[in-house]
């Protein structure tokens, strides 16, 4: 064997040796949200971390990704089982009461308080206990485009006919508004004007895209309507309040703008992708939609159509308000973690500022207070929105962490579909509704 | 050694499985107290190397009986205790046995019959409409196939993609703004066709299952039809039978068999349909399209109702296996009948 030979097999043998090796290094496994923003966010937090100095190498932080799909499912599966593969877990504010028998509560930096805010830092938490570090928070905006509602409010036949279509359908004349002053009514005003079907001489095919697939999500959009109205899963006593007046009004509206044609007819197979590829057309006037969308359909490059037209204000209000659903998604520990110190020290770690700073300008979305996210408006000035409309409009429904959170919302799509669709009254739905809630929420 | 049947002078010998028989052609003493001798010889030899061979049967079947037992045995017996009990993913491991409270809870709901009613709707139309298809195809293209092998591989491709996919890509084909047929029928005829709406979606979801699925048929009925001898065919030809006669009474027939086989799969197979479906439309407005699948799906992991949806699993397989025996018991007493 010559000695050129035995470097290469020497090097060849150094090379896999440091391969394996590697991973042995990171002791901290965090499983994380695959695939978007906030995986982007994370890595680049988890860089971070792992380049200090004080950090030490069996607490450095290794992150694992899955699929999106069914994640939920996959994680519930993989917790009760007692897994050990990962030490830190993503975690939803819908889903806290899921996961919490498998989970310990944290503890968080002494600045976190400072940094999210009580509001933001409860979206974490369950009976009274904090499970996890609030990285990002997720929001609705109502999502429109000026052009056309500034030529309406300039133009006085357009007012008219306005005014004709709001009396005939919703039984009041009613006058074009600023979007931030939109009542739920002048949504569907606008919505229904905007509608070539109900107005031939509209500019878009549609007023407005709603989200009514049976999925969860989709309620979770949907029930800022009847919150408006005052409307809450239940009472302070536990009793089930959905079969109320509040609640009729939202499935209302919607079922109105359904069977009116202000919602293309295929809205009952959409969700999150299929609404922004409708508003995107440049055929629809006006959408609420998550705040993730925003990047999208503010981008030149992904929806030229719109781009430069579109603008986003808080949901409309209603009678008792203006609501938009929250719910945060951070990270909390497994109960069976195997390094649960270097877990619990990282966790500290992101729940400061400088953790907060970096997952923000890092494509992140972290609900943050306005000294904190003052320091990088210019870079992210949605994240500014974020935080005042988190802060003024945002709400959880009671026992919206509940075990049965998740289930509550799968019963509510199934029924509210149903009746928005024609397979069911609107009794019928609010009383199935009802009685499930009870036997899920009991 | 004798392993098969055989003639002898003497009259027919029949050896089957270590058991020789005789049939006396000529009446032949001689022969016949050979043939009792070699009798003797073969029934101690066979007798002697049985055991040996039962022997390395078991060692040979025990990796798949301890494969059965472990990979489908264990998640049987757990299926059939989860199915009587009170358990949550907190109780996995200590569920607490509740009788047939969950079968009740299954037979009781509406939501389960409609699951059914859609499965087993799903499962027979595409079946039917795929074979239907497939037959026309196989024997229409069989001259242009037999001269252009590749275009089997051609027809053979929608078979190659994931049925998630599949659904998938025609969330983005039917979607209004973004797909093909609704920018066509938009710009040409001024439509907005509802595809997944509550009237359509049914009906779409069965196109999807059987543009899919078709190919798969096609596959079967053409190596059918390819088998059928050359022979018969020109036997046919000879007595005058037309290409009509000809495919009526003697090609299917032949490929009947197949044909059952063909629709039995696909039946078995859009009858358990999830991927697609739960892509396209998930379990639909209402559940309306949810399949029975779909349904123990969304009991286990969405509701959270572990037992309710195990439950269902044992329905669905009491009546799978009722239905395959009585169907295996039916065509075992044809098979007599015909003997």
């Amino acid at each position: 064997m010559t000695l050129a030979t035995m470097k290469r097999g020497a090097l060849l043998a150094a090379g896999i040796a440091s391969l394996l090796a590697s991973p042995a290094l990171a002791e901290v496994t965090v499983l994380g949200w695959p695939g978007g923003p906030e995986e982007v966010a994370l890595r680049a937090a988890a860089d971070t971390y792992n380049a200090k100095s004080d950090v030490a190498e069996k607490d450095k932080v290794e992150l694992l990704f899955f699929n999106r799909d069914g994640f939920w499912d996959k994680l519930q599966a993989d917790l009760a089982a007692g897994s050990k593969a990962f030490d830190l877990n993503l975690l939803a504010t819908y889903s806290i009461g899921r996961y919490a028998p498998f989970m310990e509560p944290v503890e968080l930096s002494g600045e976190a308080k400072a940094v999210y805010g009580d509001s933001v830092l409860s979206t974490m938490q369950y009976e009274g206990k904090q499970y996890g570090v609030p990285t990002d928070l997720s929001l609705h905006f109502m999502y429109f485009r000026k052009d056309l509602i500034d030529t309406l409010m300039k133009d006085d036949a357009a007012k008219a006919k306005y005014a004709e279509i709001s009396e005939k359908y919703l039984g009041k004349k009613l006058e074009p508004k600023a979007p931030d002053e939109w009542s739920w009514d002048d949504y569907a005003a606008t919505a229904l004007y905007f509608t070539q079907a109900v107005n031939p001489d509209s500019p878009t095919r549609y007023g407005t895209v709603l989200q009514l697939k049976n999925l969860l999500f989709n309620i979770m959009i949907w029930q800022s309507v009847p919150r408006a109205y005052g409307a809450n899963w239940m009472d302070d006593s536990g009793k089930i309040t959905v079969n109320s007046d509040a609640y009729r009004k939202g499935l209302e509206i919607y079922k109105l703008l359904y069977d009116n044609g202000a919602t293309p007819r295929d809205s009952l197979s959409y969700e999150f992708a299929e609404a922004n590829a409708a508003f995107a057309s440049g055929q629809v006037a006006a959408m609420l939609q998550w705040n993730a969308a925003a990047g999208d359909l503010t981008s030149k490059e992904k929806s030229p159509a719109v781009a430069e037209v579109t603008d986003t204000v808080a949901p409309p209000a209603g009678p008792e308000g203006r609501f938009t659903h929250i719910h945060g998604l951070g990270f909390g520990l497994n109960k069976n973690a195997e390094n649960k110190e270097g877990a619990a020290q990282f966790l500290k770690w992101l729940s400061s500022k400088e953790a907060a700073l970096i997952y923000a300008k890092n494509n992140g979305a972290p609900a943050l207070t306005p000294e904190v996210v003052a320091e990088v408006a210019e870079a992210r000035p949605d994240l500014v929105k974020l935080g005042e409309f988190a802060g003024k409009y945002g709400y959880v429904m009671n026992g919206g962490t509940s075990a049965k959170a998740l289930s509550v919302y799968e019963l509510q799509a199934k029924e509210f579909t149903g009746y928005w669709s024609g397979q069911q009254s609107i009794d019928d739905a609010l009383a199935n509704t009802e009685k499930g809630m009870a036997e899920l929420l009991k | 050694m004798m392993t098969g049947g055989g003639l002898s002078a003497a009259g027919h010998v029949d050896i089957r499985h270590g058991h020789a028989t005789w049939a006396p052609g000529a009446a032949n003493p001689a022969g016949l107290a050979m043939f009792k001798t070699c009798q003797m010889q073969i029934g101690s030899m066979t007798k002697a190397q049985q055991r040996p061979l039962v022997q390395e049967f078991r060692l040979l079947a025990t990796p798949v009986v301890v494969f059965l037992l472990v990979f489908l045995g264990f998640p049987a017996i757990v299926n059939l205790i989860y199915s009587v009990s009170e358990v949550s993913f907190e109780t996995l491991r200590q569920p607490e046995l509740s009788g047939f409270k969950n079968f009740a809870a299954v037979w009781s709901d509406g939501a389960f019959w409609q699951a059914s009613w859609f499965s087993f709707r799903f499962g027979l139309l595409t079946a039917v409409l795929e074979c239907a298809l497939g037959l026309f195809l196989a024997i229409f293209l069989s001259p242009l196939i037999e001269r252009r092998s590749w275009l089997m591989a051609i027809l053979m491709l929608p078979l190659m993609v994931a049925p998630a996919l599949v659904g998938l890509m025609y969330r983005l084909v039917l979607h209004e703004f973004v797909g093909p047929v609704p920018y066509y029928l938009w710009t040409y005829f001024g439509a907005s066709l509802s595809f997944l709406g509550p009237g359509s979606a049914f009906w779409t979801l069965v196109v999807v299952e059987t543009l899919q699925w078709t190919p798969f048929a096609l596959l079967l009925f053409y190596m059918a039809y390819q088998a059928i001898p050359s022979e018969i065919a020109e036997a046919s030809a000879m007595d005058g039978a037309r290409s009509h006669h000809r495919l009526w009474y003697i090609e299917l027939p032949l490929m009947l068999p197949t044909i059952v086989v063909a629709l039995l799969i696909r039946f078995i197979d859009g009858f358990r349909v999830f991927d697609n479906v739960y892509v396209l439309t998930g379990s639909g407005p209402g559940g309306s399209t949810a399949s029975l699948s779909i349904y123990i799906y969304e009991a286990f992991f969405k509701q959270g109702a572990i037992g309710k949806a195990v439950a269902a699993s044992v329905i669905l397989f009491v009546v799978s296996f009722a239905v395959l025996y009585g169907l295996n018991f039916i065509a075992s007493r044809r098979k007599g009948a015909n003997r």
